[in-house]
C-alpha cells in the first residue's frame, strides 16, 4: 500500500501543481486547497491514466461525498488494481 | 388527486395506520405496489398510454441487464438516442412541429411522470453497465420507477438507495415522537403548498394579468406602478416555486417515510447560495446531482481526456451544455430553452469568476475572499436576483415575457423623460 500511496501522492502533486503536497489516509477534500468538483474529476482522470483503471460514474461522485477521504480512494483504487491483475 | 391534496393526505393518514399491521415484507411490498398502480391509473388515460409506459420502462430494464452482462458502448449510445427520442416525441416538444408531419404528433399518449422516469432510467442503465447495480429484479425496478411518492415530481432517487429501504420496508417510525415529527413535516409541507405558495401565486398572477393587459393596450398605469407590478411578479414567482416545490417534497418525503421508504432530501436553503453552481446543490438537489453525474462528469471526462491541454477552458462549455440540456428538460416550449440557456450562462460564469479570483489572489486569497461577509452577502443577493430572472422565463411563454419586458422598458424610458 505504501508504494501505491506514493504513486497516488505523485498524481495529487501533478494535478494540484504543488510539489510539496503531502496526503495521508485521513486527508479529505477540505484539506487540499482547490480540491473542488472539477479538480476531483481531473484527479480521477489522472488516476485512470496513471494506473490504467476505470472509475464508474457513481464512484466518482461517491468519492467526493462528505466523509470520504484519501484512505477510501486508496482502497477503491487498490481493489481495482487487484481485479486488473486477476 | 395529487401529492399534497386533501384526498392524498386523508388516504396517507388512513393507510399509514393499517400498513404496519400487514405481516411480512413481501405482503407490504404488494400493498405498496397496488397503491402505486392505483395512483398511476388516475393519470394514465388510455390503453395505448399504458402500453407506451410499459415499453418505456421495460426497455430500460432489459437494456440495463444486457449491458451489465456485456457492456457495449454502441448499444448504450443507440438506446440512449432512442430513449431520449421517445421522450421528446411522447412529450410533443414544440420544435418537433417543424420536423415531423402533424399526424405523428397527434398521438393520444400521455405518460405522467415520464420526465422523472427518464432520469431514473438513464441512471439505472449507466450504473448497471458500469457494474454499480447488482442483481436488480424486475419487481424492485418496477416499483422503483412507479413509486407513488416520487412518481409525479421526484425526488430523483438512485436505485441502490431505493432498494435498501424497499427490501426492508419497515414502516417508520416506531416511536410516537418520530411519527409526530413526520406529520408536522407533512402538514408544514401542505401549508407551504396551499398557504404560502397559493398566496404567492395569487400575487404573481395578479401582477402578470395587469402587465399583460397593459401590453395589450388596455388602460394605462404610471411608470412607478408598472415597476411595482414587475417587481411583484419578479419576486413572487421564485418564492412561490420554492414554497410549492419544497412543500411538495416535505409531503412526499414525510409520507414515504411513514410507509418505510426513505427518499432523498431535495432542498437545502437554496436562497443562501453564493453562485449558481452552489444553487444547484441546494435547489432540487437530486436533479442537480443527476446533472453533475450523468451530464457534466461524462462530458468533462470526455473533453478533458481527449484535449487535456484545453480542459480548463472546456469545463466552462461543459457547465453550459449540461445546464442548457437540464433547462430544456423542464418543459416543451421555447421559454424553457431560454431558462436553460440562462442557467448555462450563470453556471459557467460562476466558474469563470472563481478562476479569475484564484488567478488574481491565489488559493489563500480565494479563501479570504470566500470568508468575507460583505462579499458573501453580495454574492447571495446576486444569485437570488439572477435565479429570479431565469424564473421569469420559466413562468411564461416567450411572447408573454417579451410583452411584459416591452411594457417595463416603456415605463423605465418614461421615468427618464421630462
Amino acid at each position: 500500500m505504501d508504494g501505491l500511496h506514493d504513486q497516488v501522492q505523485d498524481v495529487f502533486r501533478r494535478v494540484f501543481g504543488d510539489d510539496a503536497l503531502v496526503i495521508q489516509e485521513a486527508t479529505t477534500a477540505d484539506d487540499v486547497p482547490g480540491w473542488d468538483s472539477l479538480m476531483h474529476i481531473n484527479l480521477i482522470i489522472a488516476m485512470e491514466k496513471r494506473f490504467g483503471v476505470k472509475f464508474a460514474t457513481a464512484e466518482i461522485a461517491r468519492l467526493k461525498e462528505e466523509g470520504q477521504n484519501v484512505g477510501i480512494l486508496l482502497t477503491v483504487l487498490g481493489s481495482k488494481l487487484s481485479r486488473l491483475k486477476t | 388527486m395529487t401529492v399534497g391534496s386533501q384526498g392524498f393526505i386523508v388516504l396517507v393518514a388512513a393507510l399509514s395506520v393499517v400498513f404496519p399491521l400487514i405481516p411480512g415484507v413481501r405482503a407490504r411490498q404488494i400493498a405498496l405496489a397496488a397503491g402505486s398502480l392505483s395512483f398511476l391509473s388516475l393519470f394514465v388515460g388510455n390503453a395505448a398510454s399504458w402500453l407506451a409506459l410499459a415499453v418505456f420502462i421495460g426497455s430500460g430494464y432489459l437494456v440495463a441487464r444486457a449491458l451489465q452482462a456485456r457492456p457495449r458502448s454502441g448499444l448504450f449510445a443507440a438506446y440512449l438516442v432512442a430513449l431520449v427520442g421517445a421522450f421528446v416525441w411522447l412529450k410533443k416538444y414544440d420544435f418537433l412541429a417543424g420536423l415531423l408531419p402533424p399526424v405523428l404528433l397527434a398521438h393520444p399518449l400521455t405518460v405522467v411522470g415520464i420526465s422523472y422516469m427518464l432520469f431514473r432510467q438513464i441512471h439505472f442503465v449507466v450504473d448497471s453497465m458500469e457494474q454499480q447495480i447488482e442483481g436488480a429484479s424486475p419487481w424492485t425496478y418496477l416499483n422503483y420507477q412507479l413509486n407513488l411518492f416520487a412518481l409525479l415530481a421526484g425526488p430523483i432517487q438512485r436505485y441502490n438507495e431505493f432498494r435498501e429501504s424497499w427490501d426492508r420496508l419497515e414502516p417508520l417510525p416506531r416511536h410516537w415522537r418520530e411519527t409526530a415529527a413526520l406529520w408536522i413535516r407533512i402538514l408544514f409541507g401542505v401549508m407551504k403548498m396551499w398557504g404560502f405558495g397559493a398566496a404567492l401565486l395569487f400575487v404573481y398572477e395578479k401582477c402578470h394579468e395587469r402587465l399583460i393587459s397593459l401590453a395589450r393596450g388596455s388602460g394605462g398605469e404610471g411608470a412607478g406602478i408598472v415597476l411595482i407590478l414587475f417587481a411583484g411578479l419578479f419576486v413572487a414567482y421564485p418564492l412561490y416555486m420554492y414554497a410549492n416545490f419544497s412543500g411538495y417534497c416535505d409531503v412526499a418525503i414525510g409520507s414515504a417515510c411513514l410507509f418505510g421508504l426513505a427518499l432523498p432530501e431535495n432542498f437545502d436553503r437554496p436562497y443562501l447560495s453564493r453562485n449558481l453552481i452552489e444553487f444547484w446543490t441546494r435547489w432540487h438537489r437530486t436533479l442537480g446531482f443527476w446533472i453533475r453525474d450523468y451530464l457534466f462528469i461524462p462530458l468533462y471526462r470526455f473533453v478533458a481526456g481527449t484535449w487535456p491541454g484545453y480542459a480548463a477552458g472546456l469545463a466552462f462549455l461543459c457547465y453550459f451544455v449540461a445546464f442548457v440540456i437540464a433547462g430544456v428538460w423542464h418543459g416543451t416550449s421555447s421559454n424553457y430553452f431560454v431558462f436553460g440557456l440562462l442557467h448555462g450562462v450563470g453556471t459557467s460564469a460562476a466558474k469563470v469568476w472563481e478562476t479569475l479570483v484564484i488567478r488574481r489572489r491565489g488559493r489563500a486569497g480565494f479563501k479570504t475572499y470566500l470568508a468575507s461577509r460583505p462579499i458573501r452577502g453580495i454574492a447571495i443577493a446576486g444569485t437570488m436576483a439572477y435565479f429570479a430572472l431565469t424564473m421569469f422565463f420559466f413562468a411564461d411563454s416567450l411572447d408573454g415575457c417579451f410583452s411584459i419586458l416591452h411594457v417595463v422598458g416603456g415605463a423605465i424610458n418614461g421615468l427618464g423623460s421630462p
